[in-house]
């Protein structure tokens, strides 16, 4: 080819977008355009401030978090499967520590250490004893959980402290507290990705650790920091949402597994590793939490819930995947 | 399957006798993909018997044009016919009924399964549901022995040597294309990764099977395709621009034709070559460096501005050489002083740190994150040191050293941020390149590393390295290809069993040492 007619050809590539790059890009957004502007015509109370705020921006921060903390193993082509457990844990240490030790706001540093801790010990033995990190949750899942239902005793406890309780339940100019940590945090995990050397080797190892090692870097070290990171947020949301309820049950947390994968995945994040990103995620959270939330005003029943939701996921990933990067269907 | 598919097998394509009528004739296909005309008008005929070299840049069509044939494409245009009916092929098994099957470049055999499992995968004998075992391994075996091919297939593939799968992956061709008297196999690259032995055993193999099968043969290595072939095709930019008897060509007049341009005699830049007075201190001393008892221990001075060749046949230890400078192998003995700092059993992050830059020879799996951006993928090292061990990054250093890698290296790309998968294999491996060069890395180890890249790439990687070591930069240039390592080095190092066998050659510009000279000391 010659040099005049290399622009011709950067023309070329740069009108390359097809209908199914679109699709990728903009899938999840007509999803949730298209929910919202069905429920907002099927009931009246979808679009009051308090149904958009108290009920669905509120209860989505939990799955927010959670599938934040899932995205970056996933990025980095592994896998977490034990966030709800350290939501669990995490939400009984706060708890505990408030209303048994006495410990006061000492409470919420404690408990995102010990998510910490658990993420590191996922990560270490992930890493140093070559376990594929799907195993190893899998096994941290039921531990971590136990561990958690054993703190509580098998019976929910609760704590009385108003103060304590408003950096959740609060709210700044009529907007709730916890949607305001849920939003920073957000915005942190997208500088998290896009800024740091953290971020770049999660992309760069879900697509070779070959690759990244052999350019030089300390491969280990950048496939735990991905699950310390994890159980950093699965932390702050068992945190908020234990100071939220002012309570921790032993089953709290449960249930937040799958729908936070398939926030993750429809966001566009691909169980395959390397493309996506946290600021992706929160779509994927936003159509779940809408999705249910306006079942819940047409009273549809909770078990045709599920299949929907269900449903919905498999729909929402079929249009959004991008076939030709996978190399087998697994 | 049915089990009557195997019926008569080997009679069917021993009968006939060479003769010469057109057995495969291809009349102006043209495809295109999006915006981007990968083959425009291109004929080709393949008589009876024949071997036909394609040539081509990366990017020329050659594997478009396969693809079709093969029936994984379809033509936007064009016609196929084989012995004079016209023919449209969907899939590649209809294109196999008709006798045309590829032998792919990458390896394409399962090394789980074992020889004749691979052979008759997906077209298995059975009966009542039952697979026939022992009836396919009988068939299989006699299959290629009649085609002179001297594998067990009843072993498993992983135990085959690299040769012995491509041998496979032929009589497999072979085995799917039965139906026809006369198949025509496609063989893409078939020589990317064999060294001088393997390579003679192919050329063998298809000069054997001439009156039984015709060869397309499609290749970047010029000489191998004048060796072969009755007639060679050129390609360029999606038309058919040559069609030469090889007793006409050279691999100049080829290498003219595929490029369009006069390529030079100094294809190699030996007048550039720095002489040894232009050569600086000691860059890397490597003094005794072993792995275990494979390779080494080996001892060279390498001096600013140079380039050190290491050759050597394959299973000799060159590549082996190459992964222990990368501290990508343990170092068991001896020791690795790099511009001043002596590395014991380094790491690969150690030697990255201390100035050395590894290009692996296979430059898909380790060496690009294919679905990253050119960006992602040239400041891949660079960002480890980027501000002073901060965790954050400085996107604006990492745009501008892209952007003056891809002005230097003249990379062909939509941008920084355009992905590297969608890069002809050339431009991807000057992204391999910029990744050092971003960080300024004064040594370079080099394996292969115009393996598989067309000839107007290779000589700009030639001019690139040229320049490097004007600038002080040295290298370590393995290579499979004499002629290269040759035409590139200033000194040659020769290694059987991971060790050098004497001095190094002398390879100053007016002393280079023949290919001869070089092979007598290999094997």
């Amino acid at each position: 080819m010659s040099t005049s007619s290399v622009s011709e050809w950067i023309t070329r590539q740069r009108e390359q977008r097809t209908l199914q790059d679109w699709i990728q890009d903009l899938g999840p957004f007509v999803m949730l355009f298209g929910l919202i502007v069905v429920f907002t015509l099927t009931t009246d109370q979808f679009m009051s401030e308090g149904n958009l705020l108290d009920n669905i921006a509120k209860n989505a921060v939990t799955l927010l978090l959670v599938a934040l903390a899932g995205t970056f193993p996933i990025l980095q082509q592994s896998i977490d499967l034990s966030v709800e457990s350290i939501v669990l844990l995490t939400g009984v240490v706060t708890v505990v520590a408030i209303a048994e030790l006495g410990l006061g706001l000492l409470a919420i540093p404690i408990a995102i250490a010990v998510g910490m801790l658990a993420g590191l010990f996922n990560g270490l033995v992930f890493t140093k004893l070559k376990i594929p990190s799907f195993l190893v949750t899998l096994g941290t899942l039921s531990v971590m959980a136990g561990v958690g239902k054993i703190i509580t005793g098998g019976s929910t406890i609760t704590f009385r402290n108003n103060a304590i309780r408003a950096i959740s339940n609060g709210e700044v100019f009529g907007i709730p507290n916890l949607v305001l940590w849920g939003l920073l945090i957000y915005i942190g995990t997208i500088i998290l990705a896009f800024r740091t050397k953290f971020g770049r080797y999660c992309f760069a190892l879900g697509e070779s650790e070959r690759v990244v090692e052999l350019a030089g870097a300390e491969v280990d070290r950048y496939k735990i920091y991905p699950f310390v990171l994890s159980g950093l947020l699965c932390g702050i949301a068992g945190v908020l949402l234990t100071l939220r309820i002012s309570s921790a049950s032993p089953n709290i947390g449960s249930g937040l597994l799958l729908p936070s994968i398939a926030a993750i995945v429809m966001g566009g994040t691909a169980l395959t590793g390397g493309v996506g990103g946290p600021h992706r995620t929160i779509l994927g959270v936003l159509v779940i939490a809408v999705l249910n939330n306006g079942m819940n005003l047409l009273a549809v029943g909770s078990f045709v819930q599920e299949i929907i939701l269900g449903l919905v996921v498999v729909a929402a990933v079929a249009l959004s995947i991008d076939r030709d990067k996978i190399d087998v269907v697994k | 399957m049915s089990s009557e598919t195997h019926a008569g097998t080997t009679d069917a394509v021993a009968d006939s006798a060479p003769e010469q009528t057109s057995s495969f004739r291809v009349e102006d296909i043209s495809k295109s993909f999006r915006h981007v005309q990968a083959l425009d008008g291109v004929s080709l005929e393949v008589n009876r018997g024949e071997v036909i070299g394609l040539v081509g840049e990366n990017g020329a069509g050659k594997s478009t044009l396969l693809n079709i044939l093969t029936g994984v494409l379809q033509a936007d245009d064009g016609q196929l016919y084989v012995d004079g009916e016209q023919v449209t092929f969907t899939n590649p098994r209809e294109a196999a009924d008709y006798g045309v099957s590829l032998v792919h470049q990458e390896q394409d055999v399962i090394t789980t399964l074992r020889g004749y499992e691979n052979l008759y995968l997906g077209r298995e004998l059975e009966q009542l549901g039952v697979l026939e075992k022992e009836t396919m391994r009988k068939n299989a075996q006699e299959f290629v022995d009649d085609l002179g091919i001297n594998i067990d297939v009843n072993d498993y593939v992983r135990d085959y040597t690299f040769n012995e799968r491509q041998m496979l992956e032929i009589a497999k061709a072979f085995h799917v294309s039965q139906k026809s008297d006369n198949p025509v196999i496609l063989l893409d690259e078939p020589t990317a990764g064999l060294e001088e032995s393997g390579r003679e055993l192919l050329f063998d193999l298809v000069n054997d099977l001439r009156d039984r099968a015709t060869f397309v043969f499609v290749s970047h290595e010029l000489d191998e395709v004048l060796e072969i072939s009755d007639r060679i095709y050129v390609l360029k930019d999606g038309e058919q621009v040559g069609m030469t008897h090889v007793e006409d060509a050279t691999t100049d007049s080829l290498q003219q034709a595929m490029v369009g341009r006069e390529t030079a005699d100094e294809y190699y830049r030996v007048p550039d070559q720095r002489r040894e007075d232009q050569l600086g201190d000691a860059a890397m001393d490597v003094d005794d460096i072993a792995h275990k008892d494979i390779v080494g221990p080996v001892s060279f001075s390498l001096r600013e501005g140079e380039i050190f060749g290491i050759v050597g046949v394959e299973g000799s230890g060159k590549q082996r050489f190459g992964r222990l400078l990368a501290g990508d192998l343990e170092t068991t003995s001896g020791s690795l002083t790099v511009k001043g700092t002596d590395l014991t059993n380094p790491s690969v992050s150690d030697v990255v740190d201390a100035g050395v830059g590894y290009i692996p020879k296979d430059r898909k799996s380790e060496g690009l994150l294919l679905y990253q951006s050119v960006l992602v993928n040239t400041s891949l090292a660079m960002i480890r040191d980027m501000n002073e061990n901060m965790p954050h990054l400085d996107l604006d250093v990492e745009q501008e050293e892209t952007e003056r890698a891809i002005e230097e290296l003249s990379i062909k790309t939509p941008g920084p941020n355009a992905l590297v998968h969608g890069l002809s294999g050339g431009n991807q491996q000057k992204v391999v390149i910029a990744r050092w060069l971003a960080q300024d890395t004064p040594i370079l180890v080099m394996d292969n590393v115009t393996r598989g890249i067309d000839v107007g790439a290779k000589e700009e990687v030639y001019r690139l390295c040229r320049e490097l070591t004007d600038r002080g930069v040295s290298i370590v240039f393995i290579g499979d290809e004499l002629p290269e390592v040759i035409g590139m080095s200033n000194r040659i190092g020769v290694m059987v069993k991971g060790q050098f066998i004497a001095e190094p050659f002398d390879a100053s510009t007016g002393n280079k040492p023949t290919e001869e000279e070089l092979i007598q000391e290999m094997i």
